[in-house]
Order: structure tokens, then sequence, then C-alpha cells
């Protein structure tokens, strides 16, 4: 009798242990789950709640270079820009890609096709930034020199003002893309070619 | 300031994929299923079938072509011009199971019917061949060997008659189901020493095709088209003087993916990959001609490791074993150029010199860049930029017979120069 009991509490304690793992198993899951998420869910909200972007005020830009292709040579030319200051290194490195898209204030020449847009723009931890461009940036044909501008204008300009970036990873429309017309390879992180750039 | 930020997903349809992904993989369970099904009775029916087995192998001085049948049957062999009929007098239709075909002789493998008569076509690549035909396997193995007929005096060291030829033959045959495409099993231990043996193959890849017209010239004259007309010249300069056979990855107006590309030389085991392009620039006044080989996205880390594979790519020169670890062989293949670096890079100066000298354009120098197209290739590899299509000037120039003769020629000559460097 004793015994009979001992062993129903037994039963009951092993029940308790194992509905107390799958609950924490299933705790678990959903933390990690929605962890990810909530992660990616931050990030994408990160650009549009900055409407207290620091107004003109002089501390609320940050000076950056970015490098354009020459009609002089076939390297990348540096040139200076002000971009307002944002919350993040991604925040910055987004507007200093649209900065890119915009083109040159001087003479210099756009690697990147008219009517491309930056869709997202984010860093990881391990250093790689993910620039992902709307379809335009691959919609015209286009020659390796074509290719390589456009890659290390990003490439260069990303590394060279931001020192959490590595490499640079190019995104077309939300998709990895093997290459954007034919030449050069968009599998991998591009590591930046300083000695692409006019000293 | 962004106008970007509109078109960001809202939270909700982030959350969605993993719901999708549950309907998803129903839906895919029922799709394998019918799938499997209908794979499964056409298995059926083509089994019904009996299978009549050809592979071709190509060795140093002939390509050999092994029928086997499902059973000892007569058979009569026809030449015909080119073509070579096997004449099988059987009521039955044999379902005709041929690898895919590269080899120096033999162009293609197809069958007919004619009054009562199985006949299987062998078309042979050159005119001229001479055949010689064996039995083997209790004659269930039919075995011909072509050979090229203008030589009268066939070298003498490997006379493959039927004797000293037999016991190699039946091994590979029956044990290989599906092996890769111009793998002769029955070279299973290559040896370093026959790498420079009679016949070995060039593989030019004519820049783009089809939809993938690469870069356009002002005047309409478009990338795809350029690369075709020189490759081919090259391809005759090379086949006239050179005792090399030479595989294009596209020989008309075609869309072949980047990896094929790469797969195609692999397979053929090429001693040089060559891939021709007609450079476009942002810049109106760029001009001349480069080229590049393949650069390495690497970081430190990555280098170290790749210098490891470079100084030991003695596997690269075996051919792929597919069998095995398919993660591991996948990112070798991805790699496959890292090991041939120094080699693609004395090629592409070597090349790039004859671009110089002979078509005085302007020096752009040896580049390396991230090709795509590069980056499986296990072999020295290069890309030439032969001109700026996006230049008016050197637009004319390219879709010019003369000019695309006259880079044909300098390509040429860099690559006889490399070969006679670099046996």
């Amino acid at each position: 009798m004793k015994k009979k009991k001992k062993s129903a509490a037994d039963i009951r304690r092993v029940m308790l242990a194992a509905f107390l793992a799958i609950v924490v198993l299933a705790l678990a899951v959903v933390f990690f789950r929605s962890g990810g998420q909530q992660q990616i869910i931050a990030k994408r909200e990160a650009p549009s709640e900055q409407p207290r972007r620091p107004a003109s005020g002089p501390a609320g830009f940050r000076d950056v270079i970015l490098f354009f292709a020459s009609e002089d040579d076939n390297l990348l030319h540096p040139e200076e820009r002000k971009i307002p200051a944002g919350a993040s290194a991604a925040e910055e490195a987004a507007e200093v890609v649209r900065e890119l898209i915009k083109g040159s204030n001087g003479s210099l020449l756009s690697a990147l096709p008219a009517g491309t847009r930056l869709r997202r723009l984010f860093i990881t931890k391990e250093g790689i930034a993910y620039v992902d461009f709307s379809r335009e940036i691959a919609s015209q044909p286009s020659g390796s020199s074509e290719e390589l501008a456009a890659v290390y204008s990003v490439v260069n300009t990303l590394a060279y003002n931001f020192k959490p970036v590595k490499k640079v990873f190019i995104l077309v429309e939300g998709a990895e893309r093997e290459t954007l017309g034919g030449h050069v390879n968009l599998g991998e992180a591009f590591v930046p070619q300083f000695s692409l750039d006019a000293r | 300031m962004s106008p970007d930020a509109g078109s960001i997903p809202a939270a909700s349809t982030i959350l969605l994929p993993r719901e999708k992904l549950r309907d998803a993989r129903t839906a895919r369970t029922r799709q394998w299923l019918s799938f499997s099904l209908v794979f499964f009775s056409a298995l059926s029916w083509v089994a019904a079938q009996p299978t009549l087995k050809a592979q071709v192998q190509d060795f140093e001085n002939y390509s050999r072509a092994i029928l086997t049948l499902p059973s000892p049957l007569p058979f009569s062999l026809v030449k015909d011009d080119n073509f070579l009929q096997v004449r099988i007098p059987t009521g039955n239709t044999f379902n005709l199971k041929a690898e895919p075909i590269r080899s120096r002789f033999i162009k293609s493998i197809s069958w007919n019917r004619s009054g009562g008569v199985y006949i299987v076509v062998i078309e042979g690549r050159h005119g001229r061949f001479r055949h010689e035909s064996f039995q083997v396997e209790k004659r269930r193995q039919l075995v011909i060997d072509f050979y090229e007929q203008a030589e009268p005096a066939p070298s003498a060291a490997p006379k493959p008659v039927a004797p000293p030829a037999a016991p190699e033959v039946p091994k590979p045959a029956p044990s290989r189901e599906e092996a890769p495409p111009a793998q002769p099993a029955a070279q299973p231990a290559r040896p370093e020493a026959d790498v420079p043996r009679g016949v070995r193959t060039i593989v030019l890849d004519p820049g783009h095709g089809g939809i993938e017209v690469g870069a356009k010239g002002k005047f309409g004259a478009l990338e795809k088209d350029v690369t075709l007309a020189i490759s081919l010249r090259l391809k005759a300069l090379i086949e006239k003087n050179l005792a090399y056979r030479v595989e294009m990855t596209r020989d008309r107006d075609l869309d072949v993916p980047l990896e094929n590309r790469a797969a195609i030389a692999n397979n053929n085991r090429a001693a040089l990959f060559i891939s021709v392009h007609a450079n476009g620039s942002p810049r109106r006044k760029a001009k001349g001609s480069e080229t590049f080989f393949l650069s390495l996205n690497a970081t430190d880390e990555e280098a170290r490791r790749l210098a490891y594979l470079e100084n030991n790519s003695a596997q690269f020169d075996k051919p792929m074993d597919t069998s095995g670890n398919d993660e591991i062989q996948m990112i070798l293949w991805d790699m496959a150029q890292s090991a041939y670096l120094k080699q693609s890079q004395r090629l592409a100066e070597i090349v790039q010199e004859e671009l110089n000298t002979l078509l005085g354009t302007a020096n752009r120098g040896i580049k390396q860049a991230p090709f795509k197209v590069l980056t499986g290739v296990a072999c020295p590899a290069v890309l030439v930029e032969v001109a700026f299509i996006s230049n008016p000037d050197e637009e004319k120039e390219l879709v010019a017979p003369g000019f695309q003769d006259n880079v044909a020629q300098a390509i040429y000559r860099g690559l006889v120069s490399y070969i006679r460097l670099s046996p």
C-alpha cells in the first residue's frame, strides 16, 4: 500500500518533471525564435523611427568620403559629403549608399545605374554589410568595367567610412544573385580593394 | 529623406513565412508523392524496353565507343562518309542510353530503324576516320575504336588490338551506372606522368549568349556576338596549328549558365580555359584590352587556407570524385581556380603582351577580378576583355572581321608562348 502510494507520487513527480521540461523547452524555442525575429524587426524599424534627426545642427552631421568612377582614369575617385548623423552605423551606411546612387556633385561618374534604389542595409556582428538594391542595379546590359565600378564604389565607400564593415555582400531585390550582368561574382562577400582608389 | 522607408515590409509579413512553410511542407509532400508515382510508372515503362548502353572514352590517339547489348546479337558495320552504322537485325527497339559525348573523334550517337533493322549511328567528328572493332563480354559488348585516318602509319606504341585491350574493357562498362561524362573509368589512378599526353583540350568560352547579351555598344553591337565571332576564329587557328583539341562552351547564340562553362572545362580536363569578352565602362573614353585572372575575396585567414591549397594543388589535377562528401566537393569546386592562380597570372601576362604588340591597343595591363566564370575552373584560366564595346571607335573595330582575326591571332600567339614555356 505504502509502496503503491510512493510509486504514485513518483509518477506524479516524473510527470511534473516532464511537464516542466516541456515548458522550458517550449519557452526556449519561443525565446530563441522570436528573439531572432525581433532583432530583424528592430533593425528594419530603426531607420523609420528617426524623425528626431538632429536638425541642421553642426554636431548632427558627419563627414564621409564617397568613391565614384572618373572619366580621367580607371580608378575610383573620392568626393567629400556631409550626411546627417544617424543612430547606428547601419543607418549612416544606408545614407551613404543613397548618396552614392544620387551621383557626384562634381564631374565624377556615378557607377550605379539611374533608378537604382537602396532597399535595405544591415551590418552583421561579423562585419559583413548586406546591401540590398532594387532590380534596377542589374537591369541594363553592362561590361566588366561597369560591374567592377558599381560593386567597388559601394564596397570601398562603405569599408572606408565605417570601421565595423570588413566585407560587403550585395543583394538584389532581397535575394542573392549570381552576377549583375554576367561578370562579377556576387555569391561571396566582397573585401574592399583600396588599390582601385585614386590617392 | 529616406524615400524607401515606405517599402519596408510590416512586421506581420515577417512572421508569416513559418506558417507558410508548414503549408508548403504538406504541399511539397503531396507534390513529391505524385511526382514519384509518375516517375516510377515512367521507369517501369522504360524498363520494359531492353537497354542498349553506349559509352565513349577518349584515349591517346583514338576514341572508343562501347555498345552494351542486352543479349548477344548479330550485327554488321556499315561506314558511310563520317557515319558508322551498327546494324542489328532485330524486331526490338532498344532504349538507347548514351552519356553526353565529349570526345575527340566521336561527335554523336543516335539510333533509327529501317525495315526490321535497329541501327545505331555513330557520327565521327572528322570526316575521315578509320575504325577497328571487336567483341567482349561473351559478345554482349561491341567495342569500336575510332582513329584519324590522315595518319597512315599509326604510332606503334599503343596498339590496342583486341586481346590486350579486352581485359580492360569489360570492367568499366557494367559497373558504371551514372559516371560523370568524359571521366573514363579506365584510368582510375591517373598518373601525373601522363599530363603532357598527345592531345589535350583548350576550352574557349565566348562570353554571354542568348538573352544574356553582355555589354552593348552605341551602334547596337552586342558583346555576345563579338565574343562568339572571335572565339570561333581562335578555335580555327588552334585546331589548324596546334596539337590541341578545342571545346567551346557555346558555338552559337546560346544561353549557357556560368557554372556549366566551368564544368565543361573540368569534365574535359582542360589544359587551358580562355573566356573571351568585350568590355563596357561608365567612361566614354575607356579603351584598350585587358586580360584578367581570378581574384579571391579572401581575408587573411582565408588567404592562408588558399595558399595551402595552391601549394598542394596536385589534387586538382585529378578529375573531381563526385562521390563522398558532397559539401566538401562543393567547396573544392567553388575554389578550384584558387589552386591555379600563379599559372593563370602567367597566362594572363603572356596573352596581354601579345594583345599589346599585335594590336597596338592601349595597354591596360593584367588585372585581377572576382569573375564568376573563372571561380570553378580547375586549370589555368583567363578572361580576355578584347576592347571596349562602350567606346564607339572600338565598337566599330570589334565588329570588323579583320580586327576579330587580329585579336584571335594575338590570343593564339599568347597561348603558343605559354604552352612552350610551361610544358
